[in-house]
């Protein structure tokens, strides 16, 4: 479909969707740590309501993400995550598959009291911060995913300027707190994370910070 | 930062200005690929995400104005040295944490132990609990859901709950957790160890006007903290009124109150006022029999009371309630406002002077009558002495609607004169519960309650089920909560 012969730029970068949002302003306001209060609480409820909002659109949309429709966990025309599995050895998993993975990995960890303490006076472990860091970036493959190969059913039920501002939100908030890692964004040469462009896009006009 | 109004308006076509720009697409929308709760299922993913928003902002913002005002109340405390400021500043940020961690908290029965069974209401039983991991003590409240289905009370139970958390009213019950699980609600609440009026009354059985212008006067003061929440309690009677360690009234959770969700239920009342009223059904009247007006031997005065005390913690037990309290506009459905509420209170105040509730009788259908009719039954017996100003000020409560007196004119009644109205809640109150432990529950019925399982039976104390802690946001409710850790 695409015109000349040039690849067709992505739905999620086309107007009006690139810049529908359900929040609108700067998102430091809800980023930002409160004072005096304790970082890793702060960041353990964060963590702990992306996920389950994350999981919220993924649950409608998972009817269309099938060995089928997906059998690589894509996030780019050359992108495919792979999955460490036990062996230590990466492996090429359909999507729903891939996804469950995680989103499974994820609830573990949030409902054990060891990494995601609960209990009054229980502390974090001193490996808080990594295992963060890495629930982060699996999540943030998760939204690679949902927009490289679903964007137009989030576009049919009319969720765009919800699952955009959720994005925004977690991306600016992945930065403060510096889980982010921008080749996770952009990708590596040859392995373009299709939402780079989303992010450069976002910066331009000011939904996120530069 | 705000959640944006025009959420929904984003769809491309509709957009007011003429230059669009050149990636400007229009994309024809369907739901046609979808499954059948597709739509539905991401409409609420939507609105869950507007609520989470909107939640977001402004705990920010209630965030933020806790913080700046402790910060301006210490700046401007010269007498305060920089080591306690930076401590009590600290402590804030403790709070704070601590407030962000039970946003991650599921509770289940199995996070509470049970010490004892105090009291029971219509959809489930009281439990004195202590909370595992902390050591803290409350009182349970277990709300077994497929009785209030039945009588169609989840929805109130929400809405009460939410306002219940949202008081930080001394006057009022604390709310500190709520969960569920597939058999129970939990109400987790300040536990009150003094026991209740009700308990109260039946041991002292009456007070003198001292006494009673002590409960009264802050009862009024109680009422008039839930009025001004935007509530009427309908259903205040001494079993509803709570005695703190201190000896000061507190009114216990009265959104979840049986009595108020009943006067909800119309048919309810219509159905009593039929069968008071001797309207029989159709089927009857056609009967091949001669109707005939039953002639009940009355019991003399002093049997009826007898009766009464000897029926009244069975009455409090069961789904029915009592009526004794309740003002004649609310089962009459003409309409009511607050004031029904200072009628209950005027019937309080005759059981705490007289000994028993002005229209007690032998049977609920009977009370309707006379509280209908209470022109005819506000009888004032000759064998008690009450002061002139007591008299009054009840007649002036139980009265009709239009009649009876306002907040304002009740604390300026002669009968509280001299009532620091201000200053009551810190002075010393008249029967001070004297306790052994922080969970004592000797001023509970509890060898009533010994067939009462340590347990909800039904409940899930595995944990299986657990369900996240509600508890709001706001700045009220975070005072409230703050202590509860
Ligand atoms: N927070 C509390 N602290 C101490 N005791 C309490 C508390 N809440 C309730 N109770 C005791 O349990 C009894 C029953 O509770 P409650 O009246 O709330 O039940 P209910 O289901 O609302 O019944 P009803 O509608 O008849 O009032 C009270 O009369 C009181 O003795």
């Amino acid at each position: 479909e695409a015109q000349d012969g040039a690849p067709q730029k992505p739905l999620y970068l086309c107007s009006p969707f690139v810049d529908a949002a359900l929040v609108k302003g700067n998102f430091k306001t809800i980023v930002m740590q409160p004072k005096y209060t304790d970082i890793m609480e702060w960041v353990a409820v964060n963590v702990f309501d992306f996920y389950q909002n994350l999981n919220l659109f993924y649950g409608v949309l998972a009817e269309c993400c099938t060995q089928h429709s997906c059998p690589s966990m894509s996030a780019g025309a050359t992108l495919n995550y792979t999955w460490i599995n036990q062996d230590r050895k990466s492996v090429q998993l359909p999507a729903p598959t891939y996804i469950d993975y995680v989103m499974t990995w994820v609830q573990n960890l949030l409902d054990d009291d060891n990494t995601f303490p609960t209990k009054s006076g229980k502390d974090f472990a001193p490996t808080f911060p990594s295992t963060v860091k890495h629930v982060y970036r699996q999540l943030l493959r998760v939204f690679a995913h949902l927009y490289h190969a679903h964007y137009p059913q989030i576009l049919h039920l009319r969720s765009e300027p919800h699952f955009n501002s959720l994005f925004a939100h977690f991306l600016a908030f992945g930065k403060e707190y510096e889980l982010l890692e921008v080749k996770d964004i952009k990708g590596q040469p040859g392995q373009l994370v299709a939402i780079g462009a989303l992010w450069e896009r976002w910066k331009e006009v000011g939904i996120l910070e530069a | 930062m705000e959640p944006s109004q025009s959420s929904s308006s984003v769809n491309s076509g509709q957009s007011s200005s003429s230059a669009k720009s050149a990636d400007y697409v229009y994309f024809d929308r369907t739901t046609a690929g979808f499954s059948d709760d597709a739509v539905p299922r991401a409409k609420a993913a939507q609105l869950k995400l507007e609520h989470y928003y909107k939640v977001a902002v402004e705990s920010a913002i209630e965030r933020n104005t806790r913080r700046v005002e402790l910060e301006r109340k210490l700046a401007a405390d010269p007498t305060m040295s920089d080591e306690r400021k930076q401590r009590q500043l600290q402590q804030l940020g403790k709070r704070e944490s601590a407030f962000l961690r039970l946003r991650r908290t599921k509770l289940g029965l199995d996070d509470f132990r049970t010490i004892k069974v105090i009291g029971k209401g219509a959809f489930g039983e009281v439990r004195v609990v202590q909370k595992s991991d902390t050591g803290k003590i409350y009182a349970m409240k277990t709300l077994k859901k497929e009785e209030m289905l039945k009588k169609d009370q989840l929805a109130h139970v929400r809405a009460e709950r939410d306002v219940l958390a949202e008081s930080n009213s001394p006057w009022v019950v604390q709310l500190y957790y709520s969960f569920q699980d597939p058999t129970y609600l939990y109400l987790v609440m300040e536990f009150l160890p003094g026991g209740d009026l009700m308990t109260m009354l039946i041991k002292y059985d009456t007070f003198s006007e001292d006494v009673t212008r002590f409960y009264i006067a802050e009862c009024v003061l109680a009422i008039e903290a839930v009025h001004k929440l935007g509530f009427i309690h309908r259903d205040i009677k001494p079993d509803n009124i709570l005695i703190d360690k201190e000896g000061h009234i507190k009114l216990s959770d009265f959104g979840l109150s049986t009595g108020f969700h009943k006067q909800h239920d119309s048919t309810y009342y219509q159905r009593l006022l039929d069968s008071a009223n001797g309207v029989t059904s159709p089927t009857s009247a056609a009967r091949n029999s001669v109707m005939v007006n039953a002639i009940h031997l009355t019991m003399s005065n002093k049997d009826q009371i007898a009766t009464w005390k000897a029926n009244r913690r069975k009455l409090a037990y069961s789904t029915v309630g009592t009526p004794d309290y309740i003002a004649p506009e609310i089962f009459l459905q003409k309409g009511y406002g607050n004031e029904c509420d200072w009628w209950s209170l005027g019937a309080i105040m005759f059981e705490c002077l007289v000994g028993y509730p002005p229209f007690c009788s032998e049977s609920t259908h009977d009370t309707y009558q006379k509280i209908i009719r209470w022109p005819d039954y506000l009888l004032f017996p000759d064998d008690v002495h009450l002061s002139r100003e007591a008299e009054d000020l009840i007649r002036r409560l139980i009265t009709s609607q239009d009649r009876r007196l306002n907040v304002e004119q009740i604390k300026h009644h002669p009968f509280f004169y001299g009532v620091s109205w201000s200053a009551i809640r810190q002075i010393e109150a008249p029967f001070i519960p004297r306790l052994r432990s922080m969970t004592d529950t000797s001023y509970f019925p509890t060898d009533e309650l010994e067939h009462v399982p340590e347990e909800p039976t039904g409940g899930d104390a595995s944990g299986a089920n657990k369900d996240l802690a509600f508890l709001g946001y706001t700045f009220k409710r975070f005072t409230i909560s703050s202590q509860a850790f």
